[in-house]
This record gives structure tokens, C-alpha cells and sequence, in this order.
């Protein structure tokens, strides 16, 4: 990572082999290199580029070796576009082995399923892979016809099942096949689907399906068109006339979406929906004579077999199949969401991405990102795929692999180049930046970037370098979830790569105020950083000037204070009792002595909630005696749970205190709050809006809190649980076959579920709007009386409104599954599905399992 | 449809522990060479097909169980965390176990933890039927994990060099 300060690139492969070899099982490493080969039988020779072939085949005298057709096949059809051949040549090989046989039915069956897999999880290979089907068609017309046959089927299921993804592949794999079919072929299906479309948007206005179907229409047509050729160009134009009004409308939601904040006055970069950009992307690139560069292209050659004096024969031509958009439509297990087209690179001076205007911006992007989630299962396999995208796509648009951004366009004259590592580093982004929740958990896309840097560290790291310089120098008008995505991000990916940063070049941010975004993200980044190693390895990897950030409190390696130990502290002897009763164990009853003995002297104090007193004491001696690790304080809430419980149910005071005590006692290490809090939310001894209620109300202090990573950690960890809880009884109330008074019982549970989720969200945006309109209690008296500067005070406001636009997001996204609009439409759904009998699968597909993506749980099974 | 293989290799896999155990086994003399880890019984497929929990490997003996699940709830919510244990000392001994609440969530921290680092060492994270109690401790001979007792490269992270070897050649404390 020549800008992380990575050293070259055997120094990474030396650092994998050296974690790796030391298991006792070797296992993970095995993995790697058998990552493009498993298929193939021990007996075959392994996959290898042509060259090597070559060199193996020199000394002659070793007998021949012929590998058997069905191994062969296998290994060439995986690994199609990854040799040295012409692709034109290496799809008609293919072909003509295939034709050789296919009476052989096990082979046959065996090349479909991986022809329907390959076009699945390796969206880069569609268009080689298609091209086999294309010339296969001249060999043996049935091979075509058999791969429409069987694409068509599949194409059905993810259509019925809305499988968007899979259905907008499988689709592109009949549209490289445009010139087989009789008629207008996959443009007749394009027109079908907008229709579609059509009955929807009218249906209902700030409909979402219909918007993923116009974007996998228009993402069709750019293969259908290289493909089909020139005769099909009015056909496209009329679909993009059609197109334009759907998508140039914005919906509702859209606004919430966005990257940087709306309040912005200069955004790095702005708002334009995915297929808002394809729409304009096409028109120009119609003007252009639908060029579509990238794409790479095969043509039609007369089979070697005919003699020079025949005349070419024009191709068997096939029905296009019938595909059939089920009503109502099914909008997948998943809620769909518009999308933001999102880039950290495009529209620099100096261009290494394809300008947004450019239909090669959404093309690749979109294979690039459909490649990263569809093999989510292997990073290792992603990462290769991505360092090779140069071999996919037409020759001569990509620069040289590696080449310096700012030396990109020396030696290639007038001809625009892209670099393929900004493009990888890109489209990782856009997904971990996609609002409001990409395909795979967030921590993937940490692990993908962290396994490229591994794979090829000279090349992707000076990309991420600029990457996260250019989100850093924007984390200001940046939303606030993406923003703490961010950091999560940056953190987690140092700690795999000995924590080497230039922090030098952010010293200068250090004189602002800690309510700067920028110095909050500091501050923020070494806490993270701590969690995951400790403050002495940490303070080693940043220059002096970070070092009071890390004081030497953070150091010691025992136990935080416990505040009673001091005297002066009121209460400190009943809160040292306290504490050594829990110690040993002692009866309730003694307990019950000693706190009392608190509620006396407090009341005398005249303070009016005793509660809150004794509560602090027993929560801080339950945190000093737990101290030693989550377990111990597990095990000690665990026993103090029945107290606690009673004490939060009596006064919403003392149960706050809970909160606050626990947070005083960890105030160096807000991670181990955070986490504790967490436990006391399982054990319901707090509830989801006493933490709200803490953390945006006693706690505020003026909108200061807003500004602090880890108190919208705490936030949105709250509602994440609540939300999830949601959707554990919508599960169960999407059960087939409910009895009438488990509906009535799960109806009951969700009324209350979602009417909790509302006030939660309220409160917090009550809360938060009051900081970012100026009228917060804490932030007039601190303006009034200059605590707060006017400039601080600007700073805080701005806090404020990137609080409420991410919240307000959390909530409309909730409101979209568990609303009652939203559940009435999944029981429609589920009311119109086939019978569970004659459907099998739709019965597990309604279980928690619905959202798995790519069949993991299935996949376990097979050996 | 027949089961649909994948183009390349999963890494959610379970790993080749129960396979080789169970073929180990059968074979004659039985020696366990991985630690905190019990024989298990019919059908380890069948039993991994729902497993919330993983074992994790490679680990430093200083790694806390706050390092752990501040890395491993990046996946899902943690419902317990098992630290090895050296069976004398009661030390961590450079393993544990972490389950969560659904499969899934297991499933994906195969993918996007196992073979990443924690604490500057890459992990290992094997699917697991689940915690016993008994299994948190390390079968050596000298009460870590099997695995220590003979390693002849010098590991910080992990008490130096083998115990075994220690033991014929001081302490490594005192060598460095």
C-alpha cells in the first residue's frame, strides 16, 4: 500500500502465508488455490493459461495425455475469458465439444447448470459465456435452443420469486443472444416489462418496483443492442422515449437517500438517481450510434466445416420465450429502494472514471457491483475477478494495470483510459455507502477491500488512499450513518494493516474545536481503533502531536476508579458496603440495609428521587466488580437483574441512572458502555426510550452529545434492536396457515411493536430537531451565555440536521416494512402464492430464511 | 432441480475437522489434535446445518473479549462469548467461542471475518455445534491448546515457543 505506507507486494502474500500456515489446519489456504479449479476431477490436469500447456507438452516423451469431455469442459467453461485465447475461438472450442457431445446427457446437464451458475455469480463472463450458446447455434442448433430453454425457465423462477438481480442477469444473457431470435426477441420482453412498469406506477405513485424494472430494462438494452445490431436501433429508441418520464420522476423517498446533506452549500458531489444517469446515458450514447464501447463483442463466423464454394447459411433462427410478470407482482424478500448513483472519483480534472455522462459509467459499474454481491461467499475469488476486470471488457479501456492516476493519460495520445483500480475502489464505495443498506452486511465490503489490498497492494492501495482523502476532506457534509460507515470502516481496516495511516497530513485539523466533524472523526477513529487493539500500540502509530487524545489513563491495565474508593464522593462509605456485600454475596436483605441507609441520608440531602443515589451506587458497584471483562459484568447484572429491573420499573429517573452510572464508570472506554448497555436492553432492564431519553436529553448538554460517535452508536444500536424485533413477529405473522387466534395474537404484538417504533423514532427526532432549529434548552443558555460560540453554535445546529435527516430515514425505512400499508401488501402477497403443497420452497421462503441471499443455507448441505 | 454447486468455493464451509475426526477414528489410534473441541457424534453435517456458534482460532493469549466482540458483532448480535482457557492457569489460551443468535449470522462471519485480523493476527473461525461446558479448556498436556506445546518458531502472542520445548529450554521470558 504504497499511500498506507504498504510495502511491496510480496510482503503482503508473506504476511497471509505466515497467519495462515501457523493452524494447526491449513484449510483457508488450500481453499484459495483450488478458488477457480474445484470443479475439476483429480485426474484432469489442472487449469492452467495456455503458455503453460505449451511448456508442458515440450518433451514429448510422456504418452499423451486426453482428458475426458466432461472434466474438460467443466474446466474450460469456469474458466472461459480467463485464457490466453481469442474469446471468439474459446467459445466455439467450447461449442464444438459440447456438439461432440451431447447425446451425453449427464455432460449436458452438467454444462447448463454451470452455464445458469456462471451467469448468476459472475456477471463479468455473461457475455463470453452467452457467446458459446451464440456459436453452439451453428454447430448444433439444439444447443442454443436448449440454453434459451433453460435461461427462460430460470428467468421465470427469480422473476415469480422477484429476484431482481438474478432475473436482470439472466435477461442480459438472452439479449447477447438478440441475433438468434425471430423477430423483435428480447425487445418485445423489454416492452412486456414496461408495461408492467406502467400498471404500477399508475397503481400506486411512489411505487419502487417499477423503477428496479426500468433499470433493469435500460441496463438490457446496451447488450441487446451490440448484439442484436443496427436493425434494433429504433426499437430502443422507442423504449427510451417511454422510459423518460418514469425516469426522470422523483419519488418521496429519494430525498432521504442522498450522500451529502442536503443543507450543503457546495456538495463534492450531486444527487442523481441510478436511472435518472442511465436514461440521460442512453440518449447521448444514442446520438453517439449506440456505440457501447466497452462491451465486448463476437460476430458471426462461417463454421470452419463449410466448404469454401458454399455460401454462407443464415443462422436457426428461435421463438423467443414466453416469460409471464406474475400478479401482483412479487418485490422480493427484501425491500426495494430507489438508488443513488454514488462516486468518489468522477468529475476530477484529471478523468479516471468514465464521466457520468458516459453509458461505460453505469455498464461497468453495475457488473462490478452485481460481481462483489453475487460472491459474497468467496472474497478471495471477488478480489481476483476485480483486479482482472480488464480481461472482461472490450481491449484497450482500461490502462495498464497499476499506472499512476496522474500519469493515466501519458502514452495513450488522444484515446481515453480508465483505471480499472478507481473503478473497483468505486463501486466498493457506492455499496458501502449505499443508503438506506446495501445486499451484504457492511463488514464484507471491509473484508473485500481488505483481501484486495492483499492481493495486489501496489495497485489498489495509492486508489484508497485518495479514497479516503477525498471522504475525509468531504466528512463534514457528509450524511451522518455514512459517515459513521466510515469510520467503522477506516478503523476496521487499519487494524489489518498494523494501523499504518499518514496521520501527519490531518494534523492541522487538531486546533479545531472537538465539535468539528473532522476532529470528531478523529477522536472518534482512535476510540475505534483502542476497541479493537489498546491505547499504548495505538499512540505508537500516530505522530506527538495525537498523543494527548490518548492519555495515560486509557493506559493502565486495571480497573477504572471506582469513585466511592475516594471519601469526598457522597455516599462513599454505603457505596464501599455496597460493593463488598456484593462481593461476597451477601443476602438481599443486607443489600436492601445499605441502600436504605442511602435513601435516608439522600432524603435528608433533600434530594427528591433516592432512588437515584442508591441506583448509582449499585450500578457502579456492579460495573467496578465486572470490570474484568464482559463476562464478569454479565454475570454480575445477572444478579443484580431482579434489583434492577424493579428499580427501572419504579422511577424513570433511577433507570436513566442506570444508563448514566454505567457510562461514568466507562467514560474513558465509551465502547464498553456501549456494549453493557446492549445487555441491559436484552435483559429488559431498560427499555429502548430510557436510553433515548438519556442520551438526547440528560446527556445533550446543548447538542454537545450529537457530535460524539458512539452516543449515535448507542442510538442506532437501540433502534436497530427495536426494528429487529419488528421484524421477528412480522416473520412469524407471514406464516402460512396461521390459526385465526394466532393472527389475532401476532396483530396484537405488531400494533404494539409498531406503535413503539413510532414514539422512539419521535422522541429522537423531538430531540434532535431542537438542536438543529437553535431552540434546545442546553444550546440557548450556552448561547446566551457565551458557553457556546456563535461559531460553535453553527457547528452543532449542522449536527443537529444530519442527526434528523439519518433518523428520519431510519424511520421512514421502518415505516415501509412494518406500516400497515406495507404488511397488508406482504399478506396480499402471501394470500395470492400458490398452495404450500404444491409449492414446497414458497413455504421456507417465508421463514426467517427469506432474506439469505444466494442460497447459503442450501449450500451447506452439499457437500 | 438438482443441488446447484457454486462457481467457486464457499469459505462458510465447515472446515475438514469433523471429517478427518471421524475418519481419525475409524482408523485406529485416536489422538485429538485440535483443542477445546469434544468428539461429537452422529452426523456433523446434519448437527452444523443450524450452527450459531464458531470456533475461533489463533488468537494472542492477550486478545480481551472486548477486542472479540467489538470485531465479531460487526456480524450480527453476539449471545455469548466462551474465552479459552489454559485448563491450569485459567488464562486465556489463545482460542474461544462466539454464537449468535441465527445461522445466518454464523454463516457470514466465515465469510467476512474468518482469515481477517484481530489484534494483528489472522484468525481462523470454524463452524461449531455449539458450547459445552468443559470445552473452554485447552487439552494439552501442559493445559494450553495442543498446538503450543510443540510449535518450534517463537510466537510473542502466544507464550513463546512450544511448552514442551520451554520446558527443555527455560522459559522463553528469560531467553529474550
Amino acid at each position: 500500500m504504497a499511500d498506507l505506507d504498504i510495502k511491496p507486494e510480496d510482503r503482503g502474500d508473506d504476511r497471509r502465508d505466515r497467519g495462515r500456515n501457523r493452524g494447526s489446519n491449513n484449510n483457508r489456504k488450500r481453499r484459495f488455490e483450488d478458488a477457480d479449479n474445484h470443479y475439476d476431477d483429480s485426474r484432469a490436469p489442472p487449469a492452467q493459461r495456455r503458455r503453460h500447456d505449451r511448456d508442458r507438452d515440450e518433451p514429448h516423451h510422456r504418452r499423451p495425455f486426453r482428458e475426458p469431455a466432461l472434466p474438460k469442459i467443466r474446466r474450460e467453461l469456469l474458466n472461459i475469458a480467463s485464457s490466453t485465447k481469442l474469446p471468439q475461438d474459446e467459445a466455439t472450442d467450447i461449442a464444438r465439444l459440447l456438439g461432440d457431445n451431447y447425446d451425453d446427457e449427464e455432460l449436458r446437464n452438467e454444462f447448463f447448470a454451470i452455464f445458469l451458475q456462471l451467469i448468476i455469480e459472475q456477471p463479468f463472463k455473461i457475455p463470453f459465456v452467452a457467446a458459446v450458446a451464440f456459436y453452439g447455434n451453428d454447430i448444433k442448433s439444439d444447443i442454443a435452443a436448449d440454453a434459451i430453454k433453460r435461461v427462460a425457465d430460470r428467468a421465470q423462477t427469480a422473476l415469480n420469486a422477484g429476484q431482481w438481480k438474478e432475473f436482470k442477469l439472466l435477461l442480459r444473457s438472452l439479449a447477447c443472444l438478440q441475433p438468434l431470435f425471430e423477430e423483435d426477441g428480447v425487445f418485445a420482453l423489454l416492452r412486456q416489462l414496461f408495461d408492467t412498469v406502467v400498471d404500477l406506477q399508475s397503481a400506486n405513485e411512489s411505487d419502487v418496483v417499477g423503477i428496479e424494472l426500468v433499470k433493469i430494462i435500460l441496463l438490457t438494452i446496451p447488450y441487446a443492442l451490440v448484439s442484436g445490431g443496427p436493425s434494433f436501433h429504433e426499437q430502443a429508441k422507442g423504449i427510451l422515449e417511454s422510459t423518460a418520464i418514469v425516469a426522470g420522476n422523483m419519488v418521496p423517498i429519494e430525498g432521504l437517500i442522498a450522500s451529502y446533506s442536503d443543507h450543503a452549500e457546495e456538495k463534492p458531489f450531486p444527487y442523481h438517481s441510478v436511472i435518472g444517469l442511465l436514461q440521460t446515458q442512453l440518449s447521448n450514447e444514442a446520438e453517439n450510434g449506440w456505440e457501447f464501447a466497452c462491451i465486448p463483442r463476437f460476430h458471426r463466423t462461417i463454421p470452419k466445416a463449410a466448404a469454401e464454394d458454399s455460401l454462407p447459411t443464415a443462422p436457426v433462427l428461435h421463438v423467443f420465450p414466453t416469460l409471464s410478470v406474475p400478479s401482483p407482482v412479487n418485490p422480493g424478500p427484501t425491500a426495494v429502494f430507489p438508488e443513488a448513483f454514488f462516486s468518489l472519483f468522477a468529475g476530477h480534472d484529471i478523468a479516471t472514471v468514465p464521466a457520468i455522462t458516459d453509458i461505460s459509467c453505469s455498464l461497468l459499474r453495475d457488473a462490478i457491483v452485481d460481481t462483489i454481491d453475487q460472491l459474497d461467499f468467496n472474497r478471495e475469488a471477488v478480489a481476483k475477478f476485480l483486479i482482472d476486470l480488464d480481461c472482461y471488457w472490450s481491449v484497450g479501456v482500461f490502462a495498464k494495470r497499476g499506472t499512476h492516476w496522474d500519469k493515466l493519460h501519458e502514452g495513450y495520445g488522444d484515446t481515453i483510459v480508465w483505471k480499472s483500480e478507481d473503478m473497483i475502489i468505486d463501486a466498493i464505495f457506492s455499496q458501502l455507502f449505499k443508503l438506506p443498506s446495501p445486499q451484504h452486511k457492511l463488514v464484507y465490503y471491509h473484508s473485500l477491500i481488505t483481501q484486495l489490498c492483499t492481493t495486489a497492494p501496489a495497485a489498489i492501495a495509492p486508489s484508497l488512499g485518495r479514497a479516503i482523502r477525498f471522504v475525509y476532506r468531504n466528512i463534514p457534509v457528509m450524511d451522518l450513518e455514512l459517515a459513521n460507515r466510515f469510520l467503522d470502516w477506516f478503523t476496521h481496516h487499519l487494524s489489518n494493516f498494523e494501523f499504518r495511516w499518514r496521520w501527519a497530513e490531518w494534523i492541522e485539523d487538531l486546533s479545531s474545536s472537538d465539535l468539528h466533524p473532522k476532529k470528531a472523526f478523529i477522536i472518534a477513529a482512535l476510540d475505534k481503533e483502542i476497541r479493537l487493539s489498546f491505547a499504548a500500540r495505538i499512540r505508537k502509530t500516530v505522530p506527538d502531536e495525537y498523543h494527548h487524545l490518548i492519555p495515560q489513563e486509557l493506559d493502565v491495565d486495571k480497573s477504572p476508579d471506582f469513585k466511592y474508593d475516594d471519601p469526598q464522593t457522597p455516599f462513599a462509605a454505603e457505596g464501599q458496603l455496597l460493593f463488598t456485600q456484593f462481593r461476597k454475596k451477601a443476602s438481599p436483605e443486607e443489600l436492601d440495609e445499605t441502600i436504605k441507609k442511602i435513601h435516608e441520608q439522600a432524603a435528608e440531602h433533600g434530594i427528591e428521587e433516592v432512588l437515584v443515589p442508591s441506583t448509582d451506587a449499585f450500578v457502579t458497584a456492579i460495573c467496578r466488580l465486572g470490570a474484568k471483562s464482559l463476562s464478569h459484568v454479565l454475570g454480575c447484572i445477572e444478579r443484580g437483574k431482579d434489583r434492577l429491573q424493579s428499580v427501572a420499573r419504579t422511577s424513570e429517573p433511577a433507570s436513566r441512572q442506570i444508563v448514566a452510572s454505567v457510562v461514568a464508570y466507562w467514560k474513558n472506554h465509551p465502547g464498553v458502555a456501549v456494549s453493557i448497555i446492549d445487555k441491559l436492553l436484552n435483559y429488559q432492564i431498560l427499555a429502548p426510550s430510557t436510553i433515548i431519553q438519556w442520551a438526547l436529553g440528560d446527556h445533550l448538554g446543548g447538542g454537545k452529545a450529537l457530535t460524539e460517535s458512539w452516543i449515535y452508536e448507542l442510538v442506532s444500536n437501540t433502534v436497530t434492536k427495536v426494528s429487529s424485533r419488528n421484524r421477528d413477529i412480522i416473520a412469524v405473522r407471514l406464516q402460512k396457515a396461521l390459526q385465526q387466534q394466532q393472527v389475532d395474537m401476532v396483530d396484537g404484538h405488531l400494533a404494539e411493536g409498531r406503535n413503539s417504533a413510532r414514539e422512539l423514532f419521535k422522541s429522537i427526532d423531538d430531540a434532535v430537531r431542537g438542536v438543529a432549529d437553535g431552540a434546545a434548552d442546553g444550546l440557548m443558555e450556552g448561547e446566551g451565555s457565551g458557553a457556546i460560540s456563535a461559531e460553535e453554535g453553527q457547528l452543532i445546529r449542522a449536527w443537529g440536521r444530519r442527526w434528523q435527516t439519518a433518523f428520519l430515514r431510519r424511520a421512514q425505512v421502518e415505516e415501509s416494512v412494518i406500516g400497515e400499508e406495507a404488511i397488508e401488501a406482504r399478506l396480499r402477497l402471501l394470500a395470492a402464492e400458490a398452495d404450500p403443497e404444491t409449492l414446497p420452497e414458497a413455504d421456507h421462503e417465508n421463514g426467517t430464511t427469506a432474506e439469505v441471499p444466494n442460497g447459503d443455507t442450501e449450500m451447506v448441505q452439499v457437500e | 432441480m438438482p443441488s446447484v454447486r457454486s462457481t467457486v468455493d464457499r469459505l462458510d464451509k465447515p472446515s475438514s475437522y469433523a471429517a478427518s475426526k471421524k475418519r481419525r477414528r475409524g482408523g485406529g489410534r485416536e489422538r485429538d489434535e485440535d483443542d477445546g473441541r469434544q468428539q461429537r457424534s452422529i452426523s456433523p453435517t446434519d448437527k452444523l446445518k443450524e450452527a450459531t456458534t464458531l470456533y475461533v482460532g489463533n488468537l494472542s493469549f492477550y486478545t480481551t473479549e472486548e477486542q472479540i466482540h467489538e470485531l465479531f458483532s460487526k456480524c450480527g448480535e453476539i449471545k455469548r462469548l466462551v474465552m479459552g482457557l489454559d485448563r491450569f492457569q485459567k488464562t486465556p489460551c489463545g482460542f474461544c467461542f462466539v454464537e449468535y443468535y441465527t445461522h445466518q449470522d454464523a454463516l457470514d462471519c466465515m465469510k467476512y471475518i474468518g482469515g481477517t485480523k484481530l489484534d494483528e493476527r489472522v484468525i481462523r473461525t470454524d463452524l461449531d455445534e455449539g458450547f459445552a461446558e468443559g470445552r473452554q479448556y485447552g487439552r494439552g498436556k501442559s493445559g494450553g491448546q495442543v498446538r503450543d506445546e510443540y510449535r518450534t518458531e517463537y510466537d510473542p502472542g502466544r507464550g513463546g515457543f512450544g511448552r514442551a520445548l520451554n520446558d527443555d529450554y527455560g522459559p522463553a521470558d528469560e531467553r529474550y
